[in-house]
């Protein structure tokens, strides 16, 4: 009869053990069933209640770095994820938070800059992340520069890009090659007369013979391109008035439409084609 | 008759402490309660005596041995079903009021409505609490409190009460209400199982006594056994007597201006100290032989152990 | 039957718990407040109602499912009441499931006089009644459950303090679930993903009782997921207390 005792308790310690068991293999099968069923998303729901950066860095007590680390860890996660279709719709508040939180955390913004480019194709995003960088770190150049980058090869937008290479150059330590980039972008701008000075101000200030050698290219080209679009303005005129192209670029002179023959920087003459009226240079700017 | 509680061999350690050490509390205990006594159970303080009652009741779990209770095994709730227990220190839901804590325990029995509401009537008559009933629990004094434990002892009229210290701190009218009580249990055919520190009252009302020390039980057994007849020695009271004439066949312990207490060892040296009273006309005021109490027996055993 | 009677205390003692009506005011505010502040939103208005509502009621629920059911088993101990509780013909399971019982009753009035609130505040807004609303209430009240049976669990072996943060973990693990979805996906195959992904299987994922998104947004919810969440629920719960008795069965008290 004791023993029967002792054998009951046992065996309602197992009952339990097995319902136990029971239940969790249950619970197992149901948290599938339920992940099957796909549930209605809206686009950045996953997201929805990330409040502002501001908020978040008196909610964290003084841990604000430990906290940026934190979400830019959860950030590169997220933004490689590419099941998640709507991920890129908050992509500037989240980096927005990061950098709140500690905005002398540097990778953020590039690699934020770069998410916006490259993967969500927002360069605007780019830029409010990178001035927000610019803004929070003025000693580091690299973020008018990355801005001038992204204006200079993806926008093709040209004053903007002379504008965030200026930028760049007024910080100390930039390197050399902003101020060629942003020459490059002044010409391509069209200004040229610009252009052609401040190539000039290169050529003279160049530490060594490689800077000098290519500051000259410049002038090379840009003298050309002034010649150029000046010899066939000419040309052009020159048929409007006597109904055919010019011969050759002499006859432009002696007719007035030109004071004199431009040579290139070199002293070499320009190729002028009187089929075409198309003027090119003797070699290329670039191969001198 | 059947057993009323009976327990073979209950052992039980304690891991104390961080770094666990085992300290064993109960080393094989080993005794019974028949049906319808009244069983004193004690022990100086740290024997066991409270580990033994929890194990009963189920609130600790023995490391070996059995108990039974009315044949029953302890481990099962059933077991319970018939017993009554009031815990040293009463502590109770001090939110609910007296009646609604006895409904409480009524509705834990199982007991119908009816039965329910007469029983708790009866109960709050018989503590003495019938004017405190509606108050909360909180607002009971110690001793309202005992009474409120005895009752919700009683809830489901059971046929074995166990007690913890029910005599402890009350006054002596409030220990004779209880003693008065017990001795109704057995009146009316209750096993009563108890511990306490105050051995006068288990003379008083105990049939059997087991004395635990050091978690052994060493002393088990009616109380008319352990406590022998036998006349330790025999106070005689006279007056008219000088003291001088007693050497050597008494103590004389005080002497009030006529009168002399005298204590006595031995039968015959009595008898010789009343003659003596007679021959020299004085007067014999008391004789009262002292026998072994249980007191005695108790500083004995537990010295001895 | 004892479970009840055990419930019935068990209710009596929580009403009297002032942390009770102090929550509930703070919900109360909140719902209110969310009046208020819909005022200064452009656009939408009512959805910064049902947002603030159905947030104050499942934030303030679970505190008190939490602050309460941590000490409803602990209190016993504490105070010595188990003593004769435990003296009487009752297995220890109908100890704890009473327990339990009393606590939701205590938070199903909380939650219902809540939701009165905040169908009150989102009718007069609207002047329409929406049954959505009460889906969404119900499972997060589902949610309510299921932490106070972690409470009460915890409640049975752990002082009040490590209960409260134990059940807070299990908050918040429950809600984070879709976290470890992600590490899994990126992992490589091998024993660290099994291993992994058995973790994900049985951790609570408490996202499966939030339908605030769709309520508010006014998506549509796929019906079978009804069922299986609340046959989710009702198996993780019976699983905890489960766990609950069967260690509350070994304690001894000393």
């Amino acid at each position: 009869m004791l023993k029967g005792a002792a054998a009951k308790k046992g065996s309602a310690t197992v009952l339990l053990v097995l319902f136990l068991l029971a239940t969790a293999s249950a619970i197992v099968v149901l948290k599938a069933a339920t992940d099957r069923v796909v549930r209605k998303k809206l686009p950045g729901s996953s997201i929805i209640y990330i409040p502002s950066g501001k908020f978040l860095k008196y909610a964290t007590f003084g841990y604000g770095t430990l906290a940026a680390d934190v979400v830019y860890l959860w950030a590169i996660q997220y933004y490689s994820t590419p099941t998640i279709d709507d991920r890129f719709d908050h992509l500037d508040h989240v980096f927005a938070i990061i950098n709140e939180l500690d905005p002398r955390y540097q990778d953020p913004y590039e690699v934020g800059a770069m998410i916006a480019v490259q993967e969500a194709r927002d360069t605007r995003a780019a830029f409010t992340i990178l001035d927000r960088g610019a803004a929070n770190n003025p000693d580091q150049w690299v973020y008018p520069f990355d801005a001038g980058h992204i204006a200079l090869m993806n926008l093709k937008d040209f004053p903007l890009a002379e504008k965030y290479f200026a930028q760049c150059l007024k910080i100390p330590g930039a390197p050399a090659f902003v101020e060629r980039l942003r020459a490059n972008a002044i010409f391509k701008k069209g200004d040229l007369k610009t252009s052609w000075e401040t190539w000039l101000d290169i050529y003279k200030r160049a530490p060594d013979e490689r800077t000098k050698k290519i500051a000259s290219n410049h002038l090379y080209n840009v003298k050309a391109t002034i010649d150029q679009t000046a010899l066939e303005d000419a040309a052009a005129k020159y048929r409007e008035r006597f109904g055919r192209l010019p011969a050759d670029i002499r006859t432009l002179v002696r007719t007035g439409l030109l004071k004199e023959v431009p040579k290139d920087l070199d002293g070499n003459d320009y190729v002028y084609d009187p089929a075409t009226g198309k003027v090119t240079t003797v070699i290329s700017p670039w191969r001198r | 008759m059947a057993d009323a509680i009976r327990i073979e061999n209950l052992q039980k350690s304690f891991r104390i402490g961080f770094i666990p050490k085992t300290r064993e509390i109960l080393k094989g205990i080993t005794f019974s309660v028949r049906e319808g006594e009244t069983f004193g159970y004690l022990g100086p303080n740290g024997a066991g005596k409270t580990t033994t009652i929890k194990s009963l009741l189920g609130l600790i779990h023995p490391d070996a041995g059995t108990i039974t209770i009315f044949g029953r095994p302890h481990s099962s709730p059933r077991s319970r079903e018939a017993l009554g227990f009031l815990p040293e220190n009463p502590y109770f839901y001090d939110y609910l009021t007296g009646r609604e804590f006895l409904a409480f325990t009524a509705d834990l029995f199982g007991l119908c409505r009816e039965e329910k509401a007469e029983r708790i009537a009866r109960l709050l008559k018989l503590v003495g609490l019938e004017r405190a009933a509606d108050l909360p629990l909180r607002k009971y004094s110690r001793g309202m409190l005992q009474r409120a434990g005895l009752a919700q002892a009683l809830v489901n009229d059971p046929k074995l009460v166990v007690l913890d210290e029910p005599l402890g701190g009350m006054d002596p009218i409030g220990r004779k209400e209880i003693r008065d009580i017990i001795v109704r249990f057995k009146d009316e055919g209750k096993t009563v199982f108890f511990t306490s520190h105050i051995l006068q009252d288990i003379e008083m009302i105990c049939d059997r006594v087991a004395i635990i020390v050091g978690g052994r039980i060493v002393k088990e057994g009616g109380l008319r056994d352990l406590v022998s007849e036998k006349v330790l020695f025999t106070e005689v009271t006279v007056s008219g007597v000088p003291p001088l004439a007693f050497a050597g066949l008494g103590e004389s312990i005080s002497a009030q201006g006529d009168r002399v207490l005298l204590r006595v060892y031995g039968e015959a040296r009595v008898d010789e100290v009343v003659r003596l009273v007679h021959d020299s006309r004085g007067r014999l005021i008391a004789l009262s032989p002292r026998t072994e109490t249980l007191e005695d027996i108790f500083v004995d055993t537990v010295t001895r152990t | 039957m004892k479970i009840r009677a055990i419930a019935g205390i068990t209710f009596k003692e929580a009403k009297r718990d002032r942390i009770l009506y102090l929550l509930f005011f703070f919900a109360a505010v909140g719902i209110v407040a969310s009046r208020v502040l819909a005022i200064l939103t452009v656009g939408d208005r009512i959805k910064i109602i049902k947002d603030v509502g159905l947030a104050s009621i499942s934030l303030f629920g679970v505190l008190m499912a939490i602050l309460i059911g941590t000490g409803l088993v602990y209190k016993e101990i504490d105070k010595k009441t188990i003593y004769t509780l435990l003296a009487k013909p009752l297995y220890r399971a109908e100890f704890i499931l009473g327990k339990f019982l009393g606590l939701v009753v205590t938070l199903f009035v909380m939650t219902a006089a809540m939701t009165l609130i905040f169908l009150a505040i989102a009718y007069a807004h609207t002047l329409k009644f929406e049954g959505r609303l009460l889906v969404a209430v119900a499972y997060i009240f589902l949610e309510l459950v299921l932490i106070t049976a972690v409470a009460i669990l915890f409640s049975s072996f752990s002082t009040p303090i490590l209960s409260s943060l134990f059940a807070l973990a299990f908050y918040l693990i429950g809600h984070l679930s879709w976290g470890l979805e992600l590490i899994i996906k990126k992992m490589q195959p091998g024993a660290g993903k099994v291993l992994v992904r058995g973790l994900y299987m049985i951790l609570p994922d408490l996202e499966n009782f939030n339908f605030k998104t769709e309520v508010v947004h006014g998506l549509t919810i796929p019906p079978g997921i009804y069922l299986s969440s609340f046959l989710y629920g009702v198996c993780y719960t019976a699983f905890i207390l489960g766990l609950a008795v069967l260690i509350f069965r070994r304690r001894d008290f000393i």
